[in-house]
C-alpha cells in the first residue's frame, strides 16, 4: 500500500449514519440514507455509483454546501480532526473549507469568476485562509501555478479563465483547492468533462502532489478505471445507500454486492483478449435505478438482482464484514461469490 | 468481406469561416474536417474516435448532410449526395438516419413518444391511421420499450428509455445506414450495456451499417468492426479493431490507448502521458498535426504532410515514421 | 427487460394534481384568475347590474358614496358606479384584444424570421424603424389623423407592440433552432412547413404566453393613459381613463371620482401580472424543474 498512508493513524474524517434529504413537490428525496465511512491522513479514497446514487450529495453534505431552500442535512454526524462539523455556524464553516477541506468540481468554469484573473482568485483565497499580505499571496498563486506544472506560471497568473483550456482550468482548480495545504481534497468527478489524454495529465497530478503533500482524496467517480488507478479504499453507493467497501485490490479481486459485479461486467473493457469479430454480449443491469422518494421495504437493489430471494424484498440487508476489511450489505454474499466473475 | 459499400466519404472537408471586426469578414477558417476517406459497408460498424474538436461529431453531421460538405464526395448507396440540396436529399434521408448523443435534448419535448417515432413513418409516406400504430408498436416492442408508453412525453422517460425511442424513430423508415453520435456518453454504465446490446442485435438482424462516433475506445473496442482514429481533423489511423488494439501504428493511438484508465487495479500500465493540449483546428501545427505532443517526432515531421498509407494489409496509418510493409513493432523515441 | 424497466420507472407523471393542490402550487395564477374573473363578469353582466352609465341627472351631481350611489356622482350626475362596471367592458377589451392580436402578428412574423434569413433581414429593420417612434406618440399621431373609436385605439397600441413580440419570439425560434430534436426531424425527413407548425412553434408558444399577459397589462394602462390625454377612446364611452381625464377638475371636492377608478385599474394590472408572474414559474422548466 501507499507509504503516505498511516493505516494505524486516527482518521481525520468520520462520517457516521449521513442523512441528508431534499424536499420537493413530489415528496422527500432521500439521497443520502445513512451512509458510513472514515478516511486516514493520506488516503484516497473512492466513492463510485451511478447518477443519482448520492455520492455527490454525500461530498456537499461534508461541506455544508446544499442549497439550504432544497434540502439538508438531517441525520448523522461529520467529524473532522475529531471536531463534530454538523453543529458549527456558517461562519465556521466557511473558515474550513478552502482551507482544511477543499473541493474540486467536474466543469472547472462553474467556481471559477469569469471576470477575475486566476492569480487573483487564487491569492485571494490564500489571503482571507492564511492571512497572507498580498505580495506573498500572490507569490504563492505563482508557487502553486508551477506546483500544478502549468508552463509560465508569471505570465498565467494574469490571464482570465475563458484563456485556459478545459485540462488548464482544472489545473488552476487543483491549485486553488490546494494553495492552503487542506487536509482533505474532495474531487467530484474532477476529469470526466475531459479528453482521455487530458484526463490522464490531472490523474497522474493529481496522484502526484498527493504524494508530495500527504493530501487525503475523496475521489468521487462513477468511472471504475479511475477507482481502479487512483484509489486505495472504494466504497460502492446504491439508491443513497454504501452497498460496499473494501480495499481497491480486494473490491475488484471479490466484489461482494451483486451491483458491484454488475457494474463490472456491465463496462466494456479495453484489457482481455479479442476474438476475431466476435462481439460478446454486454452484461445489463436490467431496469433501472429505484424511485427515492418512495423506497423499498427491503434492498434497494433487489428489483434488478439477479441473487434476490423473497428476504431481500422484504429486509434492508445490514452491512456486515464480510472478508478481511471487506464489507458488503447482501444477504446472499456466499452465494454470489460462488459465481465465478466474467 | 464481400458485402456491397453502403457509404463512401472520399477527401471530405468540411471548414467553418471564422469572422471578425464589425463588417463580419471572414479572417479564417476552423478546418474541422480536413480530408476524410472511409467506406463503410453493410454489416459493418466503423468506429470514429478522438478527442473533443478532432473533428468525429463534423464528419457524422456532413455526412448527414445537417451541413454542407465545403469539399469531397459523399456516395449513400449508389448516390452522389454531396451537393443535393435540401428538396433533393430528401428522398434519400430514407437510407440514413441518425442516433444522437444527448437523450434529453434530442427529443421534442411537446410530442408523443408514439409521434415522435411515427414521423419519419409519416414523412415518408410510409403508413397512414392504424397501420402506422401498428409499426410504431412494433418498433417500441423491438426496441424493448411497451407499445402503452407510446403515448407519454419524453420527460416521462429515463434516459435509457430516451435512447431506446432515438433508435426506434431511427428504424422506423429501414435505413441502411445509421450514423450513431456518441449515443451511450450521457448514459450510467448499467444502462449504456443494455443499449449498446441493444444496437449489436438489431445490426445483426437487420445488417445495418453503423458509422459510430464516440471518444469512449472502451466502447468502440466493443462495438466496432474497424476503427478510425482521428486527429485534428484528419484519420490519422484505420484498422480492423485488432489490429488497432494489439498493435497500433500511429503514435497518438499509441498515446489515446496508454492514457485510457483500466478498471483493474492490478494493471500498472506503462502510462504514455501527452504533454499540453490539442492545438485550435484554426491554426493547426504545420506538417504532422501531431508533431507538436509527439513523443516520436522528428525534424521532418514539422515540414512533411503524413498521408494515410497502408502499412500492413488493412491496416492504415498517417505517419511518416512508418513504412509499408515494415513489421517493427515500436517507434524509437526521438533524439532531443 | 422492457417490462422491468417500465415498471421501475420513478413516477414523473404524478397521479392525483386536483384542483385544490394545483391552487396550493401556484396561488398567483389562481388569485389572479379569480379577479379577472369577477371583472369580466361584471363586463359582461353590465346591463343587468349596473345603471345606464350615460344618464345625465343635474340633481345628483356630485354626490359622495352612499347606498344608491355605491361609488357616487361626478359633475354631470352621472353614476360612478355604472360608469365603471361599463368601464371595465372597454379595458378588458383593450386588454384581451391587444394581446391576442398582436399575440398571433408577433408569432407568425417571429417565427418567419427565425426561420428565414432573407425575411429577417427586411422585416427587423422594420421591427427596428418602429421602436424607434415613442409609443405614446405613435398613437397619439395615428388617432388625431382618424376618426377616433375604440378600434383605432387598439389598433394604435397594437403597433408598437408588435415589434417587441417578434424580437422575442425570433430569439426563442432562434435557440430552439439549434436543438438537437430539430436535427433529427430534419434527418428523419421532416420537410420545412411541418418543422415550423410542429416542432418550432409550441416549444415557443410557452414564452410566448407569458409576455402577452404582460402585453394585456400595459396595454390596459396604455389605454387609460391615452384616454386620460384626450387620445383614446371617444368620451362619450366610460372607460376608466375617460372617468378619471373628467373627474379631474373636481379632484379636490371630490377625490372618489378619479381614486374608485385608479383603485380598479390598479387592481387589473396586478391581477394580470400575477397571472402572467405564476404562468412563467409554471411554463419556464428552469424555474419550475426545481429539483
Amino acid at each position: 500500500m501507499n507509504a503516505v498512508t498511516d493505516q494505524l493513524a486516527p482518521p481525520i474524517l468520520e462520517v457516521e449514519d449521513l442523512r441528508t434529504h431534499f424536499f420537493t413537490r413530489d415528496g422527500v428525496v432521500r439521497a443520502v440514507n445513512g451512509v458510513s465511512f472514515s478516511l486516514r491522513p493520506g488516503e484516497t479514497l473512492g466513492i463510485v455509483g451511478e447518477s443519482g446514487c448520492g455520492k455527490s450529495v454525500t461530498a456537499l453534505s461534508i461541506l455544508r454546501l446544499i442549497p439550504r431552500d432544497l434540502g439538508r442535512v438531517v441525520g448523522g454526524s461529520i467529524r473532522f480532526e475529531g471536531r463534530e462539523l454538523t453543529g458549527l455556524d456558517e461562519q465556521e464553516m466557511r473558515g474550513l473549507r478552502g482551507h482544511r477541506i477543499s473541493m474540486i468540481f467536474q466543469e472547472p468554469m462553474t467556481s471559477l469568476n469569469p471576470v477575475l484573473t486566476i492569480g487573483l482568485q487564487i491569492a485571494e483565497n490564500v489571503q482571507r485562509h492564511l492571512g497572507l499580505s498580498k505580495k506573498a499571496a500572490w507569490d504563492r498563486a505563482v508557487e502553486m501555478l508551477s506546483l500544478v506544472k502549468i508552463a509560465d506560471p508569471h505570465r498565467r497568473v494574469h490571464e482570465y479563465p475563458h484563456q485556459l483550456s478545459g485540462g488548464m482550468r482544472q489545473r488552476v482548480m487543483i491549485a486553488m483547492a490546494l494553495s492552503c495545504d487542506p487536509q482533505i481534497l474532495i474531487a467530484d468527478e474532477p476529469t470526466t468533462a475531459l479528453d482521455v489524454t487530458i484526463q490522464a495529465q490531472i490523474l497522474d497530478l493529481m496522484l502526484e502532489l498527493k504524494e508530495k503533500l500527504g493530501t487525503a482524496i475523496i475521489m468521487i467517480t462513477h468511472d471504475l478505471g479511475v477507482v481502479a488507478e487512483t484509489c486505495q479504499q472504494v466504497i460502492v453507493m446504491y439508491a443513497g445507500r454504501k452497498v460496499e467497501e473494501a480495499p481497491v485490490e480486494e473490491l475488484f479481486d471479490r466484489p461482494m454486492h451483486p451491483y458491484t459485479r454488475g457494474l463490472m461486467a456491465a463496462v466494456p473493457r479495453l484489457d482481455g483478449r479479442l476474438e476475431g469479430g466476435v462481439r460478446p454480449r454486454l452484461q445489463e443491469i436490467p431496469g433501472i435505478v429505484p424511485s427515492l422518494t418512495a423506497p423499498l421495504p427491503g434492498c434497494p437493489f433487489e428489483p434488478r438482482c439477479a441473487f434476490s430471494t423473497e428476504q431481500c424484498a422484504r429486509h434492508m440487508p445490514p452491512l456486515e464484514r464480510r472478508g478481511a476489511a471487506h464489507d458488503a450489505a447482501c444477504f446472499e454474499v456466499d452465494r454470489v461469490l460462488e459465481k465465478s466473475l466474467v | 468481406m464481400s458485402e456491397p459499400v453502403k457509404l463512401e466519404v472520399t477527401d471530405l472537408v468540411k471548414h467553418f469561416p471564422v469572422r471578425a471586426g464589425l463588417l463580419q469578414r471572414q479572417v479564417g477558417a476552423v478546418r474541422a474536417v480536413d480530408g476524410v476517406s472511409f467506406k463503410l459497408r453493410r454489416g459493418e460498424t466503423l468506429g470514429v474516435v478522438g478527442e473533443s474538436g478532432c473533428g468525429k461529431s463534423t464528419v457524422g453531421r456532413t455526412v448527414m448532410k445537417l451541413l454542407e460538405p465545403s469539399a469531397g464526395r459523399i456516395v449513400l448507396g449508389k448516390a452522389d449526395i454531396t451537393s443535393l440540396g435540401r428538396q433533393a436529399m430528401w428522398p434519400h434521408r430514407r437510407n440514413i438516419q441518425m442516433v444522437f448523443q444527448d437523450p434529453f435534448s434530442s427529443l421534442n419535448p411537446r410530442m408523443s413518444a408514439g409521434d415522435i417515432v411515427g414521423e419519419p413513418i409519416r414523412n415518408f409516406g410510409l403508413a397512414k391511421g392504424s397501420e402506422r400504430e401498428q409499426q410504431v408498436a412494433a418498433l417500441f416492442d423491438r426496441v424493448g420499450l411497451r407499445p402503452e408508453a407510446m403515448r407519454k412525453y419524453p420527460h416521462e422517460f429515463s434516459g435509457g428509455q430516451r435512447q431506446r425511442l432515438g433508435i426506434a424513430k431511427a428504424l422506423a423508415v429501414n435505413p441502411e445506414v445509421i450514423v450513431a453520435d456518441e449515443p451511450v456518453s450521457a448514459l450510467d454504465v448499467s444502462v449504456q450495456a443494455q443499449v449498446l446490446n441493444l444496437m449489436i442485435d438489431l445490426q445483426e438482424e437487420l445488417r445495418l451499417a453503423y458509422l459510430f462516433i464516440s471518444h469512449d475506445l472502451a466502447v468502440m473496442r466493443h462495438i466496432s468492426h474497424r476503427i478510425a482514429v482521428m486527429y485534428l481533423g484528419r484519420i490519422v489511423e484505420l484498422a480492423p479493431k485488432e489490429a488497432l488494439f494489439e498493435q497500433p501504428l500511429h503514435p497518438y493511438t499509441e498515446a489515446l490507448l496508454s492514457a485510457a484508465p483500466v478498471p483493474n487495479p492490478r494493471i500498472k500500465k506503462q502510462r504514455i502521458i501527452l504533454q499540453g493540449d490539442v492545438p485550435s483546428p484554426s491554426k493547426p501545427p504545420s506538417g504532422c498535426h501531431f508533431h507538436t505532443r509527439c513523443p516520436y517526432a522528428i525534424a521532418r515531421c514539422k515540414t512533411e504532410d503524413p498521408k494515410l498509407r497502408e502499412i500492413r494489409p488493412g491496416h492504415f496509418a498517417a505517419c511518416i515514421r512508418r513504412e509499408p510493409g515494415e513489421t517493427q513493432p515500436a517507434l524509437a523515441p526521438a533524439q532531443h | 427487460m422492457s417490462a422491468a424497466s417500465i415498471a421501475l420507472e420513478p413516477a414523473a407523471g404524478r397521479a392525483s394534481s386536483g384542483l385544490w393542490s394545483e391552487i396550493r402550487r401556484n396561488p398567483t395564477i389562481f388569485l389572479g384568475c379569480a379577479i379577472l374573473l369577477v371583472l369580466a363578469a361584471c363586463a359582461i353582466l353590465a346591463p343587468w347590474i349596473a345603471a345606464d352609465p350615460l344618464k345625465h341627472a343635474p340633481v345628483n351631481r356630485l354626490k359622495a358614496p352612499s347606498a344608491e350611489f355605491w361609488f357616487g356622482t361626478d359633475q354631470f350626475g352621472r353614476d360612478i358606479y355604472s360608469r365603471i362596471v361599463y368601464g371595465a367592458r372597454v379595458s378588458l377589451i383593450v386588454g384581451l384584444s391587444v394581446a391576442a392580436i398582436s399575440s398571433v402578428l408577433g408569432l407568425t412574423i417571429g417565427l418567419l424570421c427565425g426561420f428565414y434569413r432573407w425575411f429577417d433581414g427586411i422585416v427587423m429593420r422594420i421591427m427596428d424603424g418602429i421602436m424607434a417612434i415613442p409609443s405614446i406618440l405613435l398613437a397619439i399621431a395615428l388617432i388625431t389623423l382618424v376618426h377616433p373609436s375604440l378600434t383605432v385605439v387598439i389598433i394604435a397600441i397594437i403597433i408598437p407592440e408588435v415589434p417587441r413580440i417578434v424580437r422575442l419570439v425570433r430569439s426563442v425560434v432562434l435557440s430552439i433552432r439549434e436543438q438537437p430534436y430539430i436535427d433529427g426531424a430534419v434527418a428523419g425527413g421532416t420537410k420545412a412547413p411541418r418543422l415550423l407548425v410542429r416542432h418550432v412553434l409550441p416549444n415557443a408558444v410557452a414564452p410566448l404566453i407569458v409576455q402577452a399577459t404582460y402585453v394585456c397589462a400595459s396595454a390596459i394602462i396604455t389605454e387609460a393613459g391615452l384616454s386620460f390625454l384626450g387620445a383614446g377612446v371617444p368620451p362619450e364611452i366610460p372607460s376608466w381613463g375617460n372617468i378619471i381625464a373628467q373627474g379631474r377638475v373636481f379632484f379636490q371636492l371630490t377625490p372618489w371620482v378619479i381614486l374608485i377608478p385608479g383603485v380598479f385599474l390598479a387592481l387589473t394590472v396586478l391581477a394580470v401580472n400575477m397571472l402572467g408572474d405564476g404562468l412563467r414559474d409554471r411554463l419556464d422548466p428552469r424555474l419550475a424543474r426545481r429539483m
